[in-house]
């Protein structure tokens, strides 16, 4: 019945199928809000209550894909508003951003080729494995570099989400027993591995773990960007 | 309002541009020479960041909500959890902690010099 609706009315679909997302995810919002909890993460939540939505109403995930292009053509706008705080951060790195970008390049260089290579060693699929590699950067950004290297992105976003939450749950303690503890080191690691998530979590320890994971989230992203088209193409040759 | 239509101006710019240097460059995707080119373009001070921050602040607040879409492609991949779901969540946790390891070693030994490292510690004590 719904598929005809699609079908019949895309524009009402469209309209009805959207709002039915954004209200999901206020709702998700609202609630972590007021409970605080790491894990009540709005995207993670929409996920839980609208894959069993979309199975009970029998929508397709490309019908839903379609009716909810607005959201998807906004993706652009939004990873170029991140810019912002790319700029805003260039005054936190200036005496620092050398080492800090030799250290980033250095770590994402490793764990993209970790990832790479036990996903095709475990699972043996390479548009698995390029997607589990990006999934150490902020959201946007790794969906999008995911398509552009033709991996899968619901995997990467789903990645991403289990990735951030680890290491937001995780990360300070682990970091604190073996032996990192000051503010500057901690923010980066988790803002490197846990992106928006880690930094939601650091901020509240101290305003400079928070301004470090911000830097990190950045920075390593863009040095994700400029390594990865480069780097998977070479260690997916070492696997053909 | 003005500043709203200010910010979207200044983004939609800089996406614009982001297309053509993605056509002319290839290599990164648009959107991301887009995000390089808005963050040259509020250090040069070709457009005021002060008059962008406030929607950008909004933009970014509430941007999760277009990712949904991309997370629910997860419906067409019950199977691959199934069958792989252990692997999966091993390389995500290996990985993450692996990453989380040497970024966090490297700063504390290399970025963090002695009187530095000193004034941090007090810091946190007191």
């Amino acid at each position: 019945m719904l598929t005809t609706f699609i079908a019949n009315s895309p524009i009402l679909a469209s309209l009805v199928i959207t709002l039915i997302t954004i209200a999901t995810y206020q709702l998700a919002s609202a609630c972590q809000q007021k409970w605080q909890y790491i894990w009540l993460n709005p995207m993670l939540f929409s996920i839980c209550i609208l894959v069993p939505f979309l199975l009970l109403t029998e929508i397709n995930y490309q019908e839903y894909n379609q009716t909810t292009q607005v959201l998807n053509l906004l993706l652009e706008p939004a990873i170029v508003a991140l810019g912002l705080p790319l700029y805003q951060q260039f005054k936190q790195i200036r005496f620092y951003w050398r080492e800090m970008t030799a250290i980033l390049v250095f770590g994402i260089t490793v764990v993209i080729t970790v990832s790479f290579i036990l996903a095709m060693w475990l699972i043996k699929a390479p548009e698995i494995a390029i997607a589990l590699s990006l999934k150490s950067v902020t959201t946007p950004i790794g969906i999008t570099l995911t398509e552009q290297l033709f991996g899968d992105s619901s995997i990467t976003a789903f990645a991403i989400l289990i990735a951030g939450l680890f290491g937001a749950l995780l990360g300070p303690q682990w970091l604190s027993f073996i032996g990192v503890n000051s503010a500057k080191a901690q923010g980066l690691a988790v803002g490197s591995a846990s992106h928006v998530i880690g930094t939601a979590v650091l901020v509240r320890k101290s305003a400079e773990h928070g301004a470090y994971s911000s830097v990190a989230l950045i920075l390593s992203a863009v040095l994700t960007a400029l390594i990865s088209p480069w780097l998977i193409p070479l260690l997916q040759i070492l696997f053909n | 309002m003005n500043n709203v239509l200010y910010t979207i101006f200044v983004i939609s710019i800089s996406l614009l541009l982001g297309k053509v240097a993605n056509y002319l460059l290839a290599a990164l995707p648009a959107s991301l020479y887009g995000m390089i080119l808005y963050a040259l373009f509020l250090q040069l001070n070709w457009f005021s960041a002060n008059r962008v921050t406030k929607t950008n602040q909004w933009f970014i607040k509430h941007m999760g909500v277009c990712l949904v879409p991309a997370g629910m492609g997860i419906i067409n991949h019950f199977e691959l959890i199934q069958q792989h779901g252990i692997a999966l969540v091993i390389i995500i946790f290996s990985s993450t902690f692996i990453l989380l390891t040497v970024i966090g070693y490297l700063s504390e030994r290399f970025l963090i010099t002695p009187d530095n490292y000193k004034s941090e510690t007090t810091k946190g004590l007191r």
